[in-house]
C-alpha cells in the first residue's frame, strides 16, 4: 500500500456518463485481480474522502486505469480531472480474486460497473488458459459500452450479454442466462466470480448454492478510508453464535472479495 | 524535514512526554498498525485507540458512515476487539514503536469502563487512557454520562482511583455548557481533558424518506466542526487549569495552532486521517516551520496565547 500522486494521463468518456481514467505513477506498484484504490483529485477540499475504485488494468508496474461510472459528487470531481491532472492515489487495496487452476472453469459474471473489477480478472484467465465464460450484464447498450464490453469481448471467451431494455444482447437480467448454463449442469466444476448490484449477487449466489457451484462475490461499500481504520464499510457475515465481534467484516481489508456463502444476503442492504 | 524529532515541539501532558503535540484521534487511527506502512509512527507524537470495551463488540448495521459538506457522519457503534485481545495482540506489536499510546475506553456502566481499565492495567507500553464519555453512538452509557457534570463526575473520580495511569476525559460538544462539564470533570481528578468528540448529527434520504445511517443519527466529524471545537477548548481554557487536547476537523497545521493558541497542549487530528493519511507527518513538519518562521523556542510557549 502506497499513497502517492498520480497524473492523469487520459480521462476520457467511453460512453454517456462512463469514463476510463489512466494514471501514470512515479513508483512501482503490484495490484492483483480485484484490488482497488482510493481517489480523490489533489488539493480539492470537497468532497472531503476519497473514493474507491477497482483497479480495471495495469499497463506495466508504473500505469494504472480506472473505469467508473460518474454517480455522485466524488466520481464527478473525478470527472473534471484533465489530462496531467493530479490525484491522490492510495493503493493497492483490499483482497484479490483466487485464479482457479487450468483444470478448472471459471465463471465470470459482470453487472454494470462491477466490471471493473473483473477486467483484471479475465486478463489472468487467459493467461493461466482456465475454460472460461463470461456474463455480461447492463443497463443497455450504452452502458454495456461503458462498462467496457469490447474490452470482454477482446479475450475470445464465450460471452453472453444481457441488456435489461433488451437494446443489445439478450433481454433481461445477467443471471437469466447464468441460471439456463447452471441447469444444463455447466457449473460443475466451476468456480463462478461476480461483481455487480447487491441485487445482482444475491440472485447469483443463491443459484451458486442451489446448483452446487463454489461462489465468490466482490463487494462495495461506501468507504471512509480504504484501509481498515474508520470501520465504516461494514458487510454482515454469517457467524454460528448470536451477534458478536466478527459478524461485521471490512469490506477494504477483510474484502472486498468474499465467499458468497459467508455473506448474509438476507439482510437489505441499504446503501449498495 | 531531516532531523527525527524537533525539540521545540515537544510537550509534556500528566507527566507524559510527547515529542510533538500531534496526535491521532481515536476512531480514526485504528490500532495505529494499520498506519505503518503509510508513515513513520516513530515520527507521530502518539496516538489513541479505537475505544476498546471491556468485551468486544460487533458494532452497528451498515450503511455506518455518510459524506455531508465538509465533513462526515458516523454511527460505527464502537465496533472494537476487547480490551483483552488488544493487550494480548496489539500492544506486543506496538512496542517497536516510539510513539505514545494512550487507550480509549468506554463501557455502557460505571462498572463496565472500570472493567475495561482493570484488563488495560495490565498491558505494558500504555501511557494513558482516554475516558470516551462522549461517544453520541451507544443507546445507553455514554451519551449520559457525558452530558451529565454530576455522572461524568462520578465516573472520572472512579476511573482516576481505578487506573494505574494518567486519565485524560474526552469531553463532548453535545452539552449546554461545556464550560460547567469540565469544572466538574476538573475536580473529580481527571489529570487532562480532550475536546471535543463529535457533534450529534443526521442526514436524510428525501427519495426514501429514510436517514442515511441505519442507527438514525450520528456524530459529525471533520473540517465543518472545527470552528465549534476552537471555541469550546477556549472556553475550557479559561475555566479549568488542567491540560488541554484539541481536536475537531484539523486538516491543517493552521487548524492545528488555532488549538493550541485557544488554549490546547496538543491536539488531535481524526477525519483527515481517511483521506489524507499522512497528514500528522505533514501537520508536525507544519508546527516546525512555525516555530521557525516565528522565532518561537517552544510551541507550548504559544498555548493559551490569544490576544486580547
Amino acid at each position: 500500500m502506497i499513497d502517492i500522486v498520480g497524473i492523469a494521463e487520459t480521462n476520457e468518456e467511453i460512453a454517456p456518463g462512463y469514463r476510463l481514467l489512466r494514471l501514470a505513477l512515479n513508483q512501482d506498484v503490484e495490484v492483483r485481480p480485484g484490488q482497488f484504490a482510493m481517489l480523490k483529485p489533489r488539493g480539492v477540499f470537497e468532497p472531503l474522502l476519497r473514493r474507491a475504485l477497482a483497479v480495471y488494468r495495469v499497463d506495466g508496474p508504473r500505469r494504472v486505469s480506472f473505469l467508473f461510472q460518474v454517480l455522485g459528487r466524488g466520481t464527478e470531481a473525478l470527472a473534471q480531472i484533465g489530462e496531467g491532472g493530479e490525484i491522490e492515489t492510495l493503493l493497492p487495496l483490499g483482497n484479490s480474486w483466487p485464479i482457479p487452476s487450468n483444470e478448472e472453469r471459471a465463471i465470470v459474471v459482470a453487472g454494470g460497473i462491477g466490471s471493473a473489477s473483473v477486467l483484471m480478472l479475465c486478463e489472468v484467465l487467459k493467461q493461466a488458459g482456465v475454460d472460461t465464460r463470461v456474463f455480461f450484464g447492463a443497463a443497455n447498450a450504452r452502458a454495456a459500452a461503458g462498462c467496457g464490453l469490447e474490452d470482454f469481448r477482446a479475450y475470445g471467451f464465450p460471452l453472453v450479454l444481457s441488456t435489461v431494455d433488451g437494446s443489445s444482447g439478450e433481454r433481461g437480467f445477467v443471471t437469466a442466462p447464468l441460471e439456463r448454463l447452471l441447469k444444463e449442469g455447466g457449473g460443475r466444476g466451476a468456480t463462478i466470480c461476480a461483481c455487480g448490484p447487491w441485487g445482482m449477487m444475491k440472485r447469483v449466489a443463491e443459484l451458486a448454492e442451489e446448483f452446487e457451484v463454489r461462489c465468490i462475490v466482490s463487494l462495495e461499500a461506501p468507504m471512509g478510508c480504504g484501509f481498515g481504520v474508520c470501520v465504516g464499510c461494514v458487510v454482515e457475515v454469517k457467524t454460528d453464535g448470536p451477534l458478536g465481534y466478527g459478524s461485521y467484516k471490512r469490506v477494504c481489508t477483510d474484502g472486498s472479495i468474499f465467499n458468497a456463502k459467508s455473506v448474509r444476503w438476507d439482510i437489505s442492504a441499504v446503501g449498495h | 524535514m531531516s532531523t527525527k524529532y524537533d525539540p521545540r515541539l515537544a510537550v509534556t501532558i500528566a507527566g507524559i512526554y510527547f515529542n510533538n503535540p500531534v496526535l491521532g484521534a481515536s476512531g480514526t487511527f485504528g490500532y495505529g498498525l494499520e498506519f505503518a506502512e503509510l508513515i513513520d509512527l516513530n515520527r507521530l507524537g502518539g496516538f489513541v485507540t479505537k475505544g476498546l470495551s471491556a468485551k468486544p463488540l460487533a458494532g452497528n448495521p451498515p450503511p455506518r458512515i455518510v459524506e455531508t459538506h465538509g465533513g462526515m457522519l458516523n454511527a460505527i457503534g464502537l465496533q472494537n476487539i476487547g480490551a483483552r485481545a488488544f493487550v494480548e495482540e496489539k500492544l506486543p506489536l506496538l512496542k517497536r514503536y516510539d510513539t505514545k499510546v494512550i487507550a480509549n475506553v468506554f463501557g455502557y456502566s460505571d462498572d463496565e469502563y472500570i472493567e475495561a481499565i482493570e484488563i488495560l492495567n495490565d498491558g505494558e507500553g500504555i501511557a494513558a487512557y482516554e475516558l470516551n464519555i462522549s461517544c453520541p453512538n451507544v443507546k445507553e452509557g455514554g451519551i449520559v454520562i457525558g452530558n451529565s457534570p454530576t455522572a461524568a463526575a462520578r465516573l472520572t473520580s472512579r476511573a482516576k482511583q481505578a487506573s494505574n495511569r494518567p486519565l485524560i476525559v474526552k469531553l463532548s460538544p453535545n452539552v449546554t455548557d461545556v464550560a460547567e462539564l469540565a469544572r466538574a470533570i476538573a475536580d473529580a481528578g481527571a489529570d487532562c481533558l480532550s475536546l471535543i468528540n463529535t457533534v450529534v448529527g443526521m442526514s436524510i434520504d428525501v427519495n426514501t424518506r429514510r436517514p442515511r445511517l441505519s442507527y438514525g443519527t450520528g456524530g459529525l466529524s471533520g473540517p465543518a466542526i472545527r470552528p465549534i471545537a476552537v471555541r469550546m477548548v477556549y472556553e475550557v481554557a479559561k475555566t479549568v487549569d488542567l491540560p488541554l487536547i484539541g481536536i475537531g476537523g484539523i486538516a491543517s497545521t493552521d487548524d492545528a495552532l488555532e488549538f493550541i493558541i485557544a488554549g490546547a497542549t496538543a491536539i488531535q487530528i481524526g477525519t483527515a486521517n481517511y483521506y489524507d493519511p499522512a497528514i500528522t507527518m505533514k501537520v508536525i513538519d507544519g508546527l516546525s516551520a512555525h516555530c521557525a518562521n516565528h522565532h518561537l523556542q517552544t510551541i507550548s510557549s504559544i498555548t493559551r496565547s490569544l490576544a486580547q
